[in-house]
């Protein structure tokens, strides 16, 4: 059957389609809003998966598949991430292409279940490791596919473990999905990660000090190596500005919205949205600094800084701006909200 | 052009089962549409709403303060709306109690009787053609209990 190119979907079943048409093989995974629709969509068109007992065994189940050989993933939310986080680290630590859906939800705890933006520290940096994952933040419903079409040839190919970090919003809005507007991807297939016929000593755990740190190197080494090829960010209108947003997710969807119309007022406010969190594009926002002299930064989350924190961190340390925040944790944000905030800032 | 359309009443009372069809039939004439449905954590009982945007342009965020129709469907869902501005369009299910009881209409068809109004005024603005309406919602409830009176309350409302 001709599949119609424009649809009319939900977050979810988008994400489905995607793991889909990157030959996913299995998904493993304990439900919890709003990530269920992933797990219930996925089986009831009849691919594998195993509703485990609990997020920690899900988490260790797509470890043991993908040393297998086998494109495994995961999805939850909220304090089923924190669970998640033992496995990812030992897919950190062993280089596992460990791919998990995230819909971030309200936190701390179990919060509320639909929205928030308060899962980008334990996305970017959860587990007693450094940070060496890779973290998608998508801001439409096109971008949910293109970048977990992404997440697995990125987790494949570079091997490192790979988040998309979404939310209940993107997740569960139905909205025309157009195929034709998709770029084109060619999947990086999966192999298996121990040969059959060999045994393999394969550590995630170290005697000597020196073994681990000497491990940790090498990975920052490769982290390293692949961050700006990999690395992604959206630019808007940055040409001459005086004001500088950060977003990202649907905030930065929203951002760009309200970018628009303050150009429209005149007032010369530019949009740098961070499409990957980690690794970061240290590069492009520096330049984006020097090049239009920025000195006003306002960074805009569903979160009290946990955007801000990394922008921060990661901007060179010579650069002087002056920083303010719309911070609203666990709260949508509006367009009319942002341009009311800079136009009184502008005065 | 956009059009916001917040729908609002409680849990078991249909609106996301209009809303879908609502939207459904705005995407069968090329319309960008967004909905995001919105319920708490009951099963049942809780205020249910649904936040849907028809457009000629891509839309970037599912939610929203303004609508410009704005339905209430119970007591529950007027007090959970009381933040968001009024619509150009309102209906209130208070405003209809005498015509919902001299039409005879059942708490359960409520649903039916304003997805009728809405589809009406929205024919009149061209979003969309209530004969197509009609077709998703023959497919949706066609085969249920009390489809024939559902069908005689939606055809009177479009008239």
């Amino acid at each position: 059957m001709l599949e119609k190119e424009k649809q009319f979907l939900t977050g979810h079943e988008i994400v489905i389609k995607a793991c889909l048409d990157a030959e996913a093989d299995v998904m493993y995974g304990y439900p919890i809003t709003p990530t269920c629709e992933i797990l219930s969509g996925w089986s009831n068109i009849g691919k594998q998966y195993l509703q485990t007992e609990d997020e920690i065994a899900a988490g260790f189940a797509v470890c043991g598949a993908v040393l297998a050989g086998k494109k495994a993933f995961t999805a939850s939310a909220g304090p089923g991430h924190i669970l998640l986080q033992d496995a990812f680290s030992m897919a950190e630590a062993m280089r596992l292409p460990f791919v998990m859906v995230i819909g971030q939800r309200g936190g701390p705890s179990s919060g509320t279940v639909i929205y928030s933006q308060q899962e980008v520290t334990l996305a970017c940096y959860g587990g007693n490791g450094e940070g060496y994952r890779l973290v998608y933040s998508p801001s439409n419903a096109k971008e949910l596919y293109e970048l977990t079409r992404q997440a697995f040839n990125d987790a494949w190919h570079y091997r490192f473990p790979a988040v998309l970090l979404t939310d209940g919003y993107l997740l569960k809005t139905k909205s025309v999905f157009n195929l034709a507007e998709i770029t084109k991807m060619v999947n990086i297939p999966a192999h298996a990660l121990v040969p059959e016929d060999k045994v393999v000593h394969w550590p995630n755990i170290y005697t000597l000090e020196e073994e681990l740190n000497e491990e940790i190197n090498e990975t920052k080494k490769d982290f390293s190596a692949i961050s700006e090829e990999i690395s992604k960010a959206e630019s808007y209108k940055t040409d001459g500005i005086e004001y500088l947003v950060i977003a990202h997710g649907i905030v930065g969807a929203v951002a760009k919205m309200a970018v628009d119309e303050l150009r429209e007022k005149n007032i010369k406010v530019g949009l740098f949205r961070p499409i990957t969190l980690r690794p970061f594009s240290k590069k492009q926002l520096d330049d984006l600094f020097v090049k239009n002299n920025i000195k006003n930064v306002v960074v805009v989350e569903s979160s009290f800084g946990q955007l801000a924190r990394i922008v921060r961190d990661e901007l060179a340390p010579e650069i002087d701006a002056t920083f303010t925040y719309i911070q609203k944790p666990g709260l949508g944000i509006e367009v009319e909200e942002i341009v009311e905030f800079m136009k009184k800032l502008k005065i | 052009m956009i059009l916001k359309i917040l729908l609002a009443g409680d849990g078991g009372q249909g609106i996301q089962t209009i809303a879908e069809i609502i939207c459904r039939a705005a995407f069968q004439k090329n319309w960008h549409v967004s909905y995001i449905p919105n319920y708490g954590l009951e099963q049942r009982g809780g205020v249910s709403l649904s936040f849907i945007q028809i457009s000629d342009k891509v839309i970037g965020y599912s939610k929203f303060t303004t609508p410009d129709i704005l339905l209430i469907m119970s007591e529950q869902a007027r007090a959970r709306v009381k933040n968001y501005e009024s619509g150009i369009m309102n209906y209130d299910v208070k405003d209809y109690a005498q015509k919902l009881e001299e039409q005879k209409i059942g708490k359960s068809s409520y649903n039916i009787f304003f997805l009728g109004l809405l589809v009406k005024y929205l024919e009149e603005k061209n979003v969309l053609k209530k004969e197509e309406v009609y077709e998703l919602l023959e497919k949706k409830l066609g085969k249920k209990l009390n489809w024939e009176e559902n069908k005689s309350i939606f055809q009177t409302c479009t008239l």
